[in-house]
């Protein structure tokens, strides 16, 4: 059963590396920039420093953001390649650096040294631009997500706003102007063919994307992705993937409500349990149908038509090459990352540990640990870090990237769907099939307490 | 409706399957291997870059310059140099080039080889820098003593004869007289006993060299020659430590596998 | 009222696009002229040739010995039926008696290149369709099982220059048998794990199912054999039709659909017959007889008597026809093959007449075509 105990193992240590080495790297830059520096120029310049520090602050998170999505990207490719390696009985990239821990970097200086070539016939400024239009939504949409992710720290709490959601949305949307820009310019009909597919497939799935969203803003009552991440703490059964609060009475009445809890929650009886149970269903086929619409707008397998290797090429990429192809890449990537970070705020709970705290606080040696840390020179002092944050933010790792890596096993299972296909199913079934959940959601919600 | 409920549930079901099938690879031990690091472990009848062997017991070069090879190369891949030694009226190999660019590795020349000299070894890393040193000449071909034993025994082929000190490097002294005269010399060097050896001998020559080739029967009546010419007293002796000879081969080409 | 509007706003405009040479799911260099309205395909022309290596001319250029070596290449994928058809042939005008040993040995590799070639030709109608990452390994996985076991008879994993006029080159060792058996025995189950991931997967279904249905009249008209016309539902198969070598002393069905075939039964026709060979190599391992492995002694001025003959054989992809005029020289006079993927290819027209664009790899895909088969 287990004979393959040697690469599991080689790929879980590059995985920690990995981890280790980003997020602790992202992470000093923030404290540098947003804590360190203002707190020594206070000490030397006193009131004078107030201005230069509250810019500072504000910087941290952008440059934050910048100094993620590329290594972050680098290490995405690397882990989708080896896992798909590991289900593919190879062993994939283990020759650059230890466990071929480079393999990406030296991809990335490949990309970057390449020739620049624009097509004959092309449109050079659209063909320029569109890798730009496709990759800077991905980095300022990320923007709101850091707050939700990081258990509302400080540092990144200035980018939080109030229609989180909605801006993160309304980004998610843009790239696909730059996906038709890319097949216009390239003057290639594939390309042609596979921009237009591209802007018809994400318009069909916007629509049960954002109702699907839609329908967990409607549980929580708002769109602050703060707020909704709040909502959700305090154990896997008050998460919006099951029923979004619908379960928190049965939640209360397991920590030591009671009954008491139950009839608080459940103030209709018998109706409001099937409610309940209603409400769970729907939003775990919401939780679905985001997962799906999420996979054809970043153009992952089962709906990668506008680049179907097979039918057309490359689709809208063909012409590209070096740097601009290596932007619609990290692009890609960069997607697939938020779109896992959004799944993990909106459906997951953000940074909540799925076990409720009134078991996790009667296990011997935890809340001890917890203290511990807090205590420490490192957090007191220094401020470099609070358990909060730091729980956090392993729970958002784990959850974000465990999406990832469903993602790669479904690309290396699934077929490709034909374009009639995949709009058929989209309008034919994804649609209904959202409307139908937001409507039972509607009226449920009425009949139980839940988190809005 | 159920219907359409009950197939979008057997959909996911199937794709929860498949799924759980793709994962099941997850413990499943790799089948690519780091090729640089652990060499593939190739059949012994592997039709790699070519090579000439030489006789594993006395390093003598198996070519007898006969052409087979050159002639029957579907890519006309091999070029033979030799010329007729004045001395002993006999082909002698000048140079032997194999264009392995050209090369399509059929093995056909191995086949037709009438003394085993040219083998497909399991060698297949050949990659170079330009075509020209994609030419192997004489020297590049030919393998060593001890890779000819371990192809000679791989492959196992039937060993070659002893020859005498003959062919191509130290042709000199007393042998190419004894080589020269061939057929002819087999009565004036040794009469009673030149007679009596080639019936004896044929039968065993021909068992090991099954339906590969017949033809290892020339280096033979050499090897009886020379062998002949030196002792010159006592024929039945002899006839009795040649019939020992082949058997003693056999476990000697055993060691260098062992 | 729908279509009057569009009739009226939308001027659509015919697309020709050019698919290949160069394209990297033409299977090799097939070059499809199409003509698009939108994403339906109005035409179709395969544009043949670009692998064209003379094999015939070098058929009557080279020795009888020669070409044998050659002949794999005509079709590198099930390079054993090849030589067969061309040993078959031969020994036809020839009158050469090949050993009963060798006639099982023959059946026996070649049922198992069968399978190799059944095992590509998943793996990548698998990547026409989409699924590039994962699934696609796992055919060639068990295809390199079969392969080393080719290296060790043959020599070389994919031209093997086995079969040879008058028998086969060599005969395996009893370990060989071994290896081949334990093959056998856990093949089956990796067949089911396909299956698992395939058949009944909802994407696939969609993708193949009512696709690029064959009726048996097209089918019949342009010549289509193998797996193509016997899904198709009629039961062309040489192996009982018009049996040789030992086929008759074997036990095997011809697979066939009862109704006109679609993609998805052309797939399931492929996973049959792999299926069904693995049983006819075990019935080989069971009747196979000692004896001589080789009628003609081979030996490079190597002579087939005058006279003409032509033999076929049911390759995984048809049947393959070799067709010989032999002076009573070292050389051929004539020599002409009957591909079954040229025959296959020249209904790929039919079959994609409005179809979109996404189908026409499901469809050319599912009739599995070589193109060096095809140009020769």
């Amino acid at each position: 059963m287990f004979s393959n105990g040697d690469e599991i193992f080689k790929i879980s240590r590059l995985t920690i590396v990995w981890l280790a080495g980003i997020f602790t790297i992202v992470w000093m830059v923030c404290w540098a920039l947003g804590i360190a520096l203002p707190m020594l120029l206070t000490q030397q310049l006193g009131d004078k420093a107030a201005l230069t520090n509250e810019i500072l602050r504000a910087a941290t998170p952008v440059i934050a953001i910048l100094v993620f999505i590329p290594i972050n990207a680098m290490f995405m490719v690397l882990i989708e390649r080896r896992a798909l390696a590991l289900w593919t009985v190879r062993k994939g990239p283990n020759r650059v650096g230890p466990d071929g821990n480079f393999q990406t970097a030296a991809d990335a200086v490949k990309l970057l040294l390449k020739e620049d070539i624009t097509p004959t016939g092309a449109d050079a400024v659209m063909h320029t631009f569109a890798p730009i239009l496709f990759f800077a939504p991905s980095v300022f949409g990320a923007v709101p997500l850091l707050a939700a992710v990081t258990n509302n720290h400080p540092l990144f709490r200035v980018l939080n706003l109030p229609t989180g959601i909605f801006f993160v949305l309304a980004a998610g949307a843009l790239p696909v102007v730059a996906l038709v820009m890319a097949g216009w310019a390239s003057n290639n009909k594939y390309s042609l063919v596979g921009g237009l597919r591209s802007a018809a497939q994400a318009i069909s799935y916007e629509i049960p994307l954002v109702l699907s969203l839609i329908t967990v803003c409607l549980m929580a009552g708002t769109l602050d992705l703060v707020k909704i991440t709040e909502q959700q703490a305090g154990g896997i059964l008050n998460w919006n993937l099951l029923g979004g609060g619908a379960l928190t009475g049965l939640n209360n009445a397991l920590a030591g409500g009671g009954a008491k809890a139950l009839a608080t929650s459940y103030f209709m009886g018998p109706i409001s349990y099937v409610c309940a149970g209603l409400l769970v269903i729907s939003l775990i086929i919401s939780f679905w149908l985001y997962l799906t619409g999420a996979c054809a707008e970043i153009n992952r397998i089962p709906f990668d038509l506008p680049e179907a290797e097979s039918e057309l090429v490359s689709g809208y990429n063909t012409e590209y090459s070096g740097m601009k192809f290596a932007i619609f890449f990290l692009a890609e990537f960069t997607n697939l990352f938020i779109v896992s970070s959004i799944t993990t705020v909106m459906f997951l709970g953000g940074g909540d540990n799925p076990i409720p705290p009134y078991i996790l606080n009667n296990i011997p040696g935890i809340p001890q640990m917890v203290a511990a840390i807090r205590d420490s020179y490192f957090c007191s002092t220094l401020h470099i870090i609070n358990p909060e944050t730091f729980f956090a933010t392993l729970w958002v790792i784990a959850k974000v990237y465990g999406l990832v890596i469903f993602a790669v096993l479904i690309r290396g299972t699934l077929p490709r769907f034909r374009i009639d296909q995949l709009m058929a199913f989209g309008w034919k079934r994804l649609i209904p099939l959202s409307l139908i959940v937001f409507i039972i959601v509607v009226f449920a919600r009425e009949f139980v307490i839940c988190h809005g | 409706m159920a219907n359409l409920i009950s197939r979008a549930f057997g959909g996911l079901n199937e794709v929860r399957r498949g799924l759980a099938t793709v994962f099941k690879h997850t413990f499943r031990e790799p089948i690519t291997k780091n090729y640089p690091d652990e060499m593939p472990d190739l059949a012994p009848h592997f039709r790699g870059r070519l090579a000439l062997t030489v006789n594993p017991e006395t390093g003598d070069h198996l070519c007898i310059s006969c052409k087979q090879c050159e002639r029957v190369c579907p890519d006309k891949c091999i070029e033979i140099t030799s010329h007729k030694s004045p001395e002993t009226n006999k082909l002698e190999l000048i140079d032997f080039k194999i264009d392995h660019g050209l090369c399509m590795f059929c093995g056909l020349c191995t086949e037709v080889c009438p003394t085993l000299c040219i083998i497909n070894t399991n060698d297949f890393e050949m990659a170079d820098y330009s075509r020209e040193s994609l030419i192997y000449d004489l020297k590049k071909l030919t393998l060593s003593q001890d890779e000819s034993a371990f192809y000679f025994d791989r492959k196992e082929m039937p060993l070659p004869k002893p020859k005498p000190a003959k062919p191509a490097p130290a042709a000199a002294g007393a042998a190419p007289a004894a080589v020269a005269a061939k057929p002819a010399a087999v009565p004036s060097v040794a009469a009673p006993g030149a007679d009596a050896k080639p019936e004896t001998e044929a039968p065993e020559a021909k068992a090991p060299a099954d339906s590969k080739t017949v033809e290892v029967k020339k280096p033979e009546v050499k090897a009886e020659v020379k062998e002949e010419s030196k002792p010159e007293a006592k024929p039945e002796a002899k006839a009795e430590t040649k019939t020992d000879e082949p058997k003693a081969d056999e476990p000697k080409a055993d060691e260098p596998k062992a | 009222m729908a279509t009057e509007i569009q009739e009226i706003d939308l001027k659509t405009d015919e697309m020709i696009i050019n698919m290949g040479p160069q394209h990297p799911a033409t299977h090799g260099v097939l070059r499809l002229l199409l003509t698009l309205d939108g994403e339906t395909v109005k035409h179709v022309e395969p544009v043949l040739g670009h692998l064209h290596r003379a094999q015939e001319w070098q058929g009557q250029n080279r020795t009888w010995f020669q070409y044998q070596a050659l002949i794999d290449r005509v079709d590198y994928l099930s390079g054993m039926f090849t030589s067969w058809a061309m040993a078959r042939s031969c020994e036809q005008i020839d009158g050469t008696v090949v050993p009963p040993r060798a006639e099982y040995l023959r059946v026996m590799v070649s049922e198992m290149n069968r399978i190799t070639s059944h095992l590509l030709w998943l793996g990548t109608y698998l990547i026409d369709l989409g699924a590039m990452f994962g699934f696609p390994f796992y055919p060639f996985r068990e295809r390199e099982k079969l392969f080393d076991l080719f290296e060790e008879i043959a020599g070389q994993r994919m031209m093997f220059n086995y079969i040879r006029i008058g028998g086969v080159l060599r005969d395996p060792k009893p370990e060989w048998f071994d290896k081949l058996k334990r093959f056998l025995d856990e093949f089956p189950d990796r067949i089911d794990e396909y299956e698992t991931i395939v058949t009944q997967n909802p994407i696939f279904l969609k993708r193949t199912k009512g696709v690029g249905i064959l009726t048996q009249a097209v089918a019949k008209d342009y010549g289509v054999t193998g797996p193509c016309i016997r899904s198709s539902g009629i039961p062309l198969d040489l192996r009982r039709t018009k049996p040789y070598s030992v086929y008759p002393e074997l036990k095997f069905d011809v697979i066939t659909f009862d109704k006109e075939g679609d993609t998805w039964d052309r797939y399931m026709a492929r996973i049959l017959e792999m299926r069904q060979s693995i049983e006819i190599i075990r019935q080989c391992i069971d009747k196979l007889p000692s004896g001589d492995i080789m009628g003609k002694k081979q030996m490079a001025g190597m002579r087939i008597k005058a006279g003409e003959g032509f033999a076929a054989v049911e390759s995984p992809r048809g049947i393959l026809g070799c067709y010989v005029i032999s002076g009573g020289g070292e050389k051929a006079l004539r020599f002409r093959w009957r591909n079954p993927s040229f025959c296959n290819l020249s209904v790929l027209h039919e079959l994609l007449k409005g179809c979109p664009l996404s189908d026409i790899m499901a469809i050319f895909g599912s009739i599995d075509v070589i193109l060096p088969d095809v140009d020769r």
